[in-house]
């Protein structure tokens, strides 16, 4: 869907299409995540509606609707419902610059990575406006705690994508795509020690456990969207999960080689090739996305220190280091 | 845009003050609350250094790097001297003061070094960008400074300046855009050559919009009329120690850039600014000296003086040929040396927890402390223009080099002012010598051997400027003499 | 180049409708019973005591501070990277001179204490 000229009628519907993509994946993941928490768990998870309970999230969303949406007394109303739709937008135009395959792809943009982090970044400031809003206390603390993770995560998650970005030369994520080619990013040891970096962060980004702090249930409720009800809590919940695909999407394009198999190069035309590197690259950023579900119910919350000293004190100096070492690298070697 | 490892040795000076900031920033870091005597020799020692790699750039040519950013030429060499002078006498003079004080923590001398980095780069800068990133690294460690000792009058004096501050900086940044809107670049190099394409300014409004707006970022800096209302009490309020380092270091590195962006890159214009500096030197000084007429307090009587001075510079700015850009140098070094020698004096008659800056905490000191009166005379006599001490010779250049351009009246309202100043600065005499000591005053001061050393080397130099200015001049026309 | 933003602006404002619009319909398939308590604070069923707004430990602000010092960094690392095959051994010396002037400042708010939370 990559166009020479800006063609509206092609461009809507690769929105739509995108947009629709954000909803389906949004429910798939969810029921994903139940199953595979419930079988960790030793528990069959959602099975009544639909077979295997797929219909399960559908119904839920549909309730989700059919709630009512609660404002506060006491909450500043704008912001309060500015506050969902501002996490969940930025994370769908974001993906407009996603490259799933050679050609699909809404827009190739020369700045991509950047446009996309300068997207993601904006979910700070949801967060924020949600807690404050509110007008609760766990709202609140929930907010801040999540603002203090976030910007602290964002350094070493920045610093360890300008490592690939170094490394390649280029925003552009389709070029950044074709320039790893075969080798993967990830095989060169600059590359594996930014991806481990990028992938811890990713998580604390999504706010997700075990970085789930903002939303601690044992003691701020739950953080930021205690106050939501409805599709105002829908609107978060799909930002959430759109932002997981987001983290994962970046990962395989930066680090991962993209809609590229290991040491093999695919170049192939027509539509048949273009659906195998889509699938490809799918089938990536979907593992990554069960290992941060696998985490998730696998290891239990860390401590709010443990969490900032951990971003602080050991993310931030190594990539730092890994960055400055894979500058020296180049130029002493050549890259 | 051409970048040379080469040009790294034009920052050479820059380098090692910076390294020497981080360094003691480090020293503060691993032993807190310990290092402030280490931090003072440390400072000194990379001062030093620094001035040794700069004394190399003064018989050599002019060169330029960085893309023609920075230039290293004597006048940069000079002022880049004129730092080292201030950052060491404010180090020396500070010592009795945290001594008496018990602030043992090193971010102050941290904080100076990377303002003094600022003020180097400011006196070298040949892009209005350079200027305007040096003239910030000066001013923010100087806000952090003004409040350091967190005292209310402190905090307050470090929020007014603060405030104003980032106002004055939005114009110059703004007048700095409008110039490049209309020229097309703001290195100093290519806006002369833009300039030389238009056959009058008023072609340009816009550039002389942007060039009237530098000029007012520029006035606050220096403290002149209208722009110097925050003056008084932002001296009033910081650490002594402090407000001799801004009143010195802050106006010379924001002369130095001044004059060198005026004359080098605006001589289209300067019939339009030098009518504009010649009411604004005017106003200056006389503002400046009948406000200090009226105070009681010395380190507000102080502050309004230091308005005056800038108005005597001001002059300069008017003249604007290399001989006023002779007399300038000649007359800050001076100041530098008087100025600081006085907040000295001012901090030694303090005692802990209290600043005794009044008229009356001066009685009778002259008999009491002889050695501190002596040299608060000199400074006070430098200060007023009494040969023979350095703040004659200054003066005089600067009226001179009026005087050679025609610019009489202007000379003569100088020398007026001077006399007029003569009543505040003896005043302070008046009281040391002829008043009975009321109360403590002059009991109980506070001293360390490295204030009574500053204090000694400010008498000096004051002293040899004055009588024997011939070697300071001559260097100071090679300085300028590519103006 | 502005052109290729056009499909940026498409997708945000589809976005936009998409959420808005799913709350709209919420809001109109929704019940819409508001009662006094139903919208007071939530607070786990008691009396809400003390008002949200409080001030936070000053710690937060340290680390704003912290944080916004070294995003900036990264903010001129970006353009560097993209061209730094293209920069020579001056690139790599004057970052190195940048990364090293602010690891020293990190070792300083390190050791002062900013990044202890107790």
């Amino acid at each position: 869907m990559q166009i020479e000229s800006p063609n509206i009628l092609l461009i809507v519907v690769a929105a739509v299409v995108m947009v629709l993509y954000v909803f389906t994946n949004s429910a798939v993941l969810v029921w994903v995540e139940r199953k595979v928490s419930a079988h960790i768990q030793r528990r069959p998870g959602p099975f009544e509606v639909g077979p295997f309970g797929l219909l399960q999230t559908a119904i839920d969303g549909l309730k989700l609707m059919a709630k009512q949406l609660i404002i506060p007394g006491k909450a500043d109303k704008r912001l309060f419902m500015l506050a969902p739709v501002l996490s969940f937008v930025p994370p769908i135009a974001a993906l407009l610059t996603v490259p799933f395959g050679k050609v699909v792809q809404v827009q190739n943009l020369d700045i991509g990575i950047l446009f996309i982090l300068s997207l993601a970044a904006l979910n700070v400031l949801a967060i924020l406006i949600a807690g404050w809003a509110s007008a609760n206390k766990y709202s609140l603390f929930g907010a801040v705690r999540s603002v203090a993770q976030n910007i602290a995560y964002e350094i070493p998650l920045l610093l360890s994508l300008l490592t690939a970005v170094l490394w390649m030369g280029t925003l552009n994520l389709g070029e950044l795509v074709d320039a790893q080619g075969g080798f993967w990013f990830v095989f060169t040891p600059f590359g594996f020690v930014a991806f481990l970096i990028y992938f811890v962060t990713g998580m604390a980004e999504t706010n997700r456990a075990p970085f789930d702090l903002p939303e601690a249930e044992s003691e701020l409720t739950a953080g930021f969207h205690t106050e939501y009800s409805g599709m105002g809590f829908g609107l978060f919940f799909l930002g959430e999960y759109t932002n997981m695909i987001l983290v994962s999407a970046i990962a395989t394009s930066l680090f991962l080689g993209g809609y590229n198999l290991p040491f093999v190069t695919l170049n192939g035309e027509g539509v048949l090739w273009e659906l195998i590197r889509v699938l490809i690259f799918l089938a990536k950023a979907y593992f990554l996305i069960f290992v941060m579900i696998w985490m998730r119910w696998t290891f239990p919350r860390v401590r709010f220190d443990q969490l900032l000293n951990l971003c602080w004190k050991v993310l931030i100096p190594f990539s730092l280091v890994n960055l400055a070492a894979a500058a020296i690298w180049i130029k002493a070697v050549g890259g | 845009m051409d970048f040379q490892i080469s040009d790294l040795s034009l920052l050479a000076p820059h380098m090692v003050v910076t390294g020497t900031a981080l360094l003691v920033l480090l020293v503060e870091a691993f032993r807190p609350g310990k290092g402030r005597s280490d931090a003072t020799y440390l400072s000194i020692l990379g001062l030093l250094v620094a001035a040794g790699l700069t004394l190399k750039q003064f018989g050599a040519p002019a060169s330029t790097g960085f893309a023609g950013m920075l230039i290293a030429d004597g006048y940069a060499a000079f002022f880049n001297m004129v730092a080292y002078v201030v950052g060491i006498l404010t180090l020396l003079v500070s010592d009795s003061y945290f001594r008496s004080e018990e602030y043992e923590h090193g971010e102050f001398h941290a904080l100076m070094l990377m303002s003094l980095v600022g003020m180097m780069l400011m006196s070298g800068s040949n892009h209005l960008m350079l200027m305007f990133l040096a003239l910030e690294t000066m001013s923010i460690s100087i806000y952090a400074m003004a409040g350091y000792m967190r005292t209310k009058e402190g905090t307050e004096s470090s929020f007014k300046y603060f405030l104003l501050g980032g106002a004055s900086s939005a114009f110059m940044l703004y007048g700095i855009a409008l110039l490049y809107a209309s020229c097309g670049t703001t290195s100093l190099t290519g806006m002369v050559e833009y300039f030389s394409t238009l056959p009058s300014l008023s072609d340009s409004p816009m550039a002389l919009a942007g060039i009237a707006l530098v000029a007012a970022g520029f006035c606050f800096k220096i403290a002149a009329f209208p722009f110097h209302v925050w003056t008084p009490d932002v001296y009033q309020g910081a650490p002594t120690s402090v407000t001799a380092f801004m009143a010195t270091g802050v106006k010379a590195a924001a002369f130095a850039a001044f004059f060198r962006i005026f004359v080098v890159a605006f001589p289209i214009a300067s019939g339009a600014w030098t009518s504009a500096f010649w009411v604004l030197a005017v106003a200056t000084m006389t503002m400046g000296n009948f406000a200090a007429l009226a105070q009681r307090d010395v380190k507000r009587m102080l502050a309004y003086s230091s308005i005056a001075h800038a108005g005597y510079l001001l002059i300069g700015m008017v003249t604007a040929t290399s001989e006023a850009g002779t007399g300038m140098l000649f007359y800050l070094i001076s100041y530098v040396f008087m100025n600081i020698g006085a907040f000295g004096i001012v901090i030694m008659l303090g005692k802990k927890g209290e600043d005794r800056t009044t008229l009356e905490d001066y009685a009778g000191v002259g008999f009491k402390k002889p050695l501190l009166g002596a040299a608060l005379t000199i400074f006070m006599f430098s200060m007023a223009g009494i040969p023979p001490t350095a703040g004659f010779i200054g003066k005089f250049l600067i009226f001179k080099a009026a005087v050679h351009e025609g610019y009489i009246w202007l000379a003569v309202l100088g020398v007026l002012n001077s006399a007029a100043s003569v009543y505040y600065y003896l005043r302070v005499l008046v009281y040391m010598y002829f008043r009975e000591s009321e109360s403590e005053s002059g009991d109980v001061i506070r001293t360390s051997p490295l204030s009574i050393l500053a204090a000694a080397i400010s008498v000096i130099a004051i002293l040899v400027l004055g009588i024997a200015p011939g070697y300071l001049v001559q260097i100071a026309e090679a300085a300028t003499a590519a103006f | 180049m502005v052109e290729n933003f056009v499909p940026v602006l498409i997708l945000f404002l589809l976005a936009a409708a998409f959420g808005l619009g799913t709350v709209a319909i919420s809001s109109l398939l929704g019940p819409k019973r508001p009662t006094k308590v139903k919208q007071e604070t939530y607070e786990c069923g008691m009396v809400v005591d003390p008002p949200a707004y409080r001030p936070f430990h000053v710690k937060y602000y340290l680390i704003a501070m912290a944080f916004v010092v070294f995003d900036v960094e990264v903010v001129f690392l970006y353009p560097w990277a993209v061209k730094f095959k293209q920069l020579g051994l001056f690139g790599l010396v004057e970052m190195l001179v940048f990364i090293f002037i602010l690891l020293v400042g990190y070792a300083y708010i390190w050791k002062k204490g900013v990044l202890e939370w107790e």
